[in-house]
């Protein structure tokens, strides 16, 4: 099997319809729903029902469950997926598996967003409102229904609650304005932003759109204040864990599925599947079908297919890497599918009865060279703004030899960039000040003034002293990041730049960054395709998240009367992306969304190193219905939404 | 012999104290929190950072007060309720989550001990009787082996032999499918099949100090007067040995038991994280990383408390064996 380049059918490529023919999506959903007599169920669901400890499957789903359409074919019932994830700080493996359901959803090519939880939704054509409507009938997994009201509790009880969520996610969040929800019916919401907002369906689509739907009220109401202010206090004096009704509540259900989530047995869901194993100081975690779960497949089987689900914990990715190759897991594609371990796993296959199967996984670059722009020595700071001295550094690097020595030749030189063959691609983006000229390099740095060296060669400062970045390296992703650091650090000595590197923790990165007390660090980037449209990071200094290369502008961007005001090319880039966001067609969006990297291009704030090739996963061969290529992102969790129609076909 | 280990027990107070202030001083000493860690968290799904739900937990966690208001919060804690604090990042009460593992650790500690003193005082008192014989040199070279070899290492290397020879599944104290069985027979048996492992690896390094130890100190016994007069009196070899001048040899063993129990747990953390153990060791080290403090703290002021505890039984375990041994 091979890793093939970006299809040229990529599914990004594909108009998406976003607002103009919602109403058409929401009917393409829900094609030719059998009639209810037909739904069946799971074998092991059998004997509580004829028990009577389960209603009917025909009662347990909603009057209109959704349609999942299989990969390739109707599957069977049963069988335990076996998987992994690494021992502790990896629970959001967890929630990439598993929990990923959401009010809309993309397709699983990434192509469009349809609906999900909702049955169909309607945007109004300026991109102000958005009109919900659930499915009647849905329950949680303990077969309370699911209604407008578990919305309104998240909004009213939760999100508007200074004490549950003292700053708002800026999902949710526009021009400074809370989203405003109103509740039109037993199965109907609204969400109306102060001002257009063309991207929120985007943005309800990815991971962070969780957050409505996870919190039942019929469960969660006995830990909230304005509920049970008696009872809290029962259980407050009772627990030695939690001190105030705040801690009880975050502890019963976690936002972004903090550990907490993980732990609660009790908490009811829309997943797929039920916490049967807390995630904990234990061996492993363990999940078992939701016999309430609202989707079918074409021929009316409730899904998911697979009974249960168990990782095991495991500390060292090594042994992970072992494991695998002695057939312990069926699916596993995080911390091991790097192209350091492909051939220890590809000579493994028959052994461990797996395949490859594709992942795409681009980031908008492997390996970037982020100058802290906002770095609090002033002389630092005036050489890193200057735009010549980082073209300067860029065409310093031998990306190819990197590339080579590091990356097994598996990957193209390239900047911070869309990838070719998506709507977005930019050449000018991806190929500026990519070739290796030292020579230019040399020049350029003569040119603005860092023209004196010292006795050992290295350039001087504008402050007469040696020039040094001091580069921060953490050990993270496959190790490679001090391997290219070194030869980044070679190469610059070359052309007379003094490179200093720390390997840290990254923990203690992630402190420092924080601080704003970084000079230098090296680190991916997302944004490689469509999620560029919601998540710029790295093309402008945009959220505190972990892209730090210029942090105070962009608290100046969440908030202007917070960090500093950017130079005047940085402000315009900044109001072309607020353009994106407020754009209310699919056109509007392209257009806007073009024009905004022509000025990251222009401004050129970080320097890439490598487009990688797509990534992999490892699957029993036993396995069918695998959606390939896999895309996930930062924010894109899969294969959650099409793991339910995985089978075993033994 | 009361009053001694009265006293004992006594100086241990002060100890304690001491060790917890500097063990919650050095988990501090980096900068940034637990929340710095759960931030990068949050990054890492895709998430924006929100300052002001972080600066609300910081203030609800306590950590935003000096460093010495949090370590009363804790010690009181320990003190008054024997609550060690939370876990910020499993979510749960220290006690609750560290005796399982706890437990695992001292039965690794305790099965490699038992293990290396079996091997290492036979072999201690072969090497010196018989000095300089082909047997000293071949049980000598392998304990030194042992020393030499990285203890990772050679739990990789035995790891990948278990699983390309004898295709066995590795990792863990257990099978897959008996990780959540009820204990029972068959799970003892599947624990001791996957336990020797760990205490071999572990083991191994130890094993080299305790046979060199054993053999100096014998060699400095055996030609001593009083083994020469039990000799001449027609006592028998092997009674003669075994009663005098190996009791004697054997004190520092005894002696230096009560920092086994210590290096042991933290030796082995290397070891734990490769072979991936339900131990302290590797939950120490998280904890360490994400600077989930009380969990750090409270695991460091056991693995103190239990040097300590070490120390007074290898003190009393001294006087019992050797009788040069007064009490003032």
């Amino acid at each position: 099997m091979t890793i093939g380049t970006l299809p040229a059918s990529a599914p990004s490529r594909r108009a998406r319809r976003l607002l103009a023919s919602a109403a058409a999506l929401a009917a393409a959903a829900s094609f030719a729903a059998p009639a209810l007599a037909q739904y069946k169920q799971a074998p092991m669901l059998d004997q509580a029902v004829a028990d009577k400890k389960l209603p009917p499957v025909a009662e347990r789903l909603p009057e209109k469950p959704f349609v999942e359409k299989p990969v390739q074919s109707v599957g069977k019932y049963g069988g335990t997926l076996r998987t992994t994830i690494l021992a502790n700080g990896d629970h959001y493996n967890l929630t990439r598996t598993v929990a990923n359901e959401t009010i809309v959803r993309w397709t699983p090519d990434w192509s469009e967003v349809v609906p999900s939880i909702a049955e169909s939704f309607t945007a109004s054509p300026d991109a102000t409102t958005y009109t919900f409507k659930l499915r009647k009938g849905m329950r949680w997994s303990d077969g309370t229904p699911f209604t407008a009201d578990d919305i309104m509790f998240w909004y009213e009880d939760v999100f508007l609650s200074p004490e549950l969520t003292p700053s708002k996610n800026p999902i949710f969040v526009l021009e400074g304005k809370p989203v405003v929800v109103t509740k039109l019916g037993d199965y109907e919401v609204q969400f109306k932003f102060a001002a257009p907002y063309g991207l929120f369906l985007q943005q309800l689509a990815y991971g962070q759109g969780h957050i409505p739907i996870i919190y039942p009220k019929h469960y969660l109401k006995q830990f909230h204040a304005k509920y049970n202010e008696a009872g809290i206090k029962t259980m407050l004096a009772e627990s030695q864990t939690v001190k105030d009704w705040v801690s009880l509540f975050n502890s019963k259900v976690s936002l972004t599925f903090q550990p907490a989530f993980w732990q609660n047995l009790d908490l009811p869901t829309l997943n797929p599947w039920l916490l049967t194993t807390a995630y904990g100081p234990t061996d492993r975690v363990a999940v078992v079908r939701n016999p309430y779960y609202w989707k079918v497949d074409t021929a009316g089987n409730q899904l998911p297919y697979i009974d249960r689900i168990t990782w095991q914990k495991i500390d060292d990715v090594q042994l992970m890497l072992l494991k695998a190759t002695t057939g312990e897991f069926d699916f596993s594609f995080r911390h091991i599918n790097n192209s350091t371990f492909k051939s220890v796993l590809y000579d493994n296959q028959k052994q461990g009865k797996y395949r490859f199967f594709d992942v795409k996984d681009l980031p908008a670059n492997d390996a970037v060279i982020l100058l802290n722009l906002n770095v609090n020595d002033p002389v630092k700071r005036k050489v890193f703004q200057n735009k010549d001295f980082r073209i300067a550094l860029s065409h310093a690097i031998n990306r190819q030899e990197i590339i080579d020595l590091i990356y097994v030749g598996r990957g193209t030189p390239s900047q911070v960039a869309v990838h070719k063959g998506h709507e977005l691609y930019n050449e000018r983006l991806s190929k500026q000040y990519v070739e290796y000229d030292p020579k230019k390099s040399n020049e350029i740095l003569d040119k603005i003034g860092l023209d004196k060296k010292d006795s050992e060669g290295y350039r001087l400062g504008p402050d007469g002293k040696r020039f040094s970045i001091v580069f921060m390296v953490a050990d993270v992703f496959g190790s490679s990041y001090p391997d290219v650091m070194l030869q980044v650090q070679k190469y610059a000595k070359a052309v007379g730049i003094d490179i200093q590197l720390r390997n840290v923790d990254r923990a203690r990165l992630n402190t420092m960054w924080y601080a704003n007390e970084h000079e230098a660090y090296i680190w991916n980037c997302v944004g490689g395709l469509s999620e560029a449209y919601t998540d710029v990071r790295c093309y402008m200094p945009f959220q505190k998240a972990d892209i730090f290369f210029a942090m105070k502008w962009s608290e100046w961007y969440s908030d202007p009367k917070t960090g500093e005001e950017p130079p005047p090319e940085v402000k315009a880039s900044m109001a072309l992306y607020d353009k994106v966001k407020s754009a209310s067609t699919k056109e509007a969006q392209l257009t806007a969304m073009k024009a905004f990297l022509e000025t990251a291009a222009d401004n050129f704030y970080t320097i890439g190193i490598t487009h990688p090739d797509p990534k992999y996963g490892i699957v029993g061969t036993s396995v069918k219905n695998v959606f390939e290529p896999l895309p996930i992102t930062g924010n894109l969790w899969h294969p959650a939404p099409t793991l339910t129609q995985f089978y075993f076909d033994r | 012999m009361t009053s001694f280990i009265l006293r004992r027990l006594l100086y241990m107070i002060p100890t304690l104290f001491a060790v917890s202030v500097v063990a919650f001083f050095i988990i501090q000493l980096p900068p940034g929190d637990y929340l710095s860690t759960l931030m990068a968290d949050w990054a890492a799904q895709g998430g924006a950072v929100e300052s002001g739900t972080l600066d609300a937990l910081r203030r609800r966690f306590g950590l935003d007060q000096p460093f010495y208001v949090q370590y009363w919060l804790w010690i009181s804690g320990i003190l008054t309720r024997g609550d060690f604090g939370i876990s910020f990042e499993l979510g749960k009460p220290v006690t609750e989550v560290i005796w399982g593992r706890l437990g695992y650790t001292f039965l690794i500690s305790g099965l490699t001990l038992i293990a290396i003193w079996s091997v290492a005082i036979p072999i201690g008192i072969y090497s010196a009787v018989r000095q300089y014989s082909v047997g000293d040199y071949v049980a000598t070279f392998i304990g030194f082996a042992g020393l030499a070899i990285p203890n990772f290492l050679l739990a990789l290397v035995l790891m990948y032999l278990l699983v390309a020879v004898f295709g066995q599944s590795v990792g863990g104290l257990f099978s897959p499918d008996m990780v959540d069985e009820p204990w029972g027979w068959a799970k003892v048996v599947d624990l001791l099949g996957h336990v020797w492992l760990p205490v071999l690896v572990v083991g191994a390094s130890g094993l080299a100090s305790l046979i060199r130890i054993l053999r100096a100190n014998l060699l400095d016994e055996l030609y001593k007067p009083y083994v020469v007069t039990a000799r001449a009196k027609g006592m028998s070899e092997f009674r003669l040995l075994l009663k005098y001048p190996v009791r004697v040899a054997l004190n520092p063993l005894i002696s230096t038991l009560g920092w086994i129990l210590p290096t042991l747990v933290s030796g082995e953390i290397i070891v734990s994280v490769v072979l991936s153990l339900p131990t302290s060791g590797p939950m120490l080290l998280r904890a360490l990383m994400s600077q989930d403090m009380y969990l750090a703290g409270s695991l460091i002021l056991m693995v103190s408390t239990l040097t300590m505890i070490g120390t007074l039984l290898s003190d009393i375990l001294l006087a019992v064996v050797d009788p040069r041994i007064r009490y003032q």
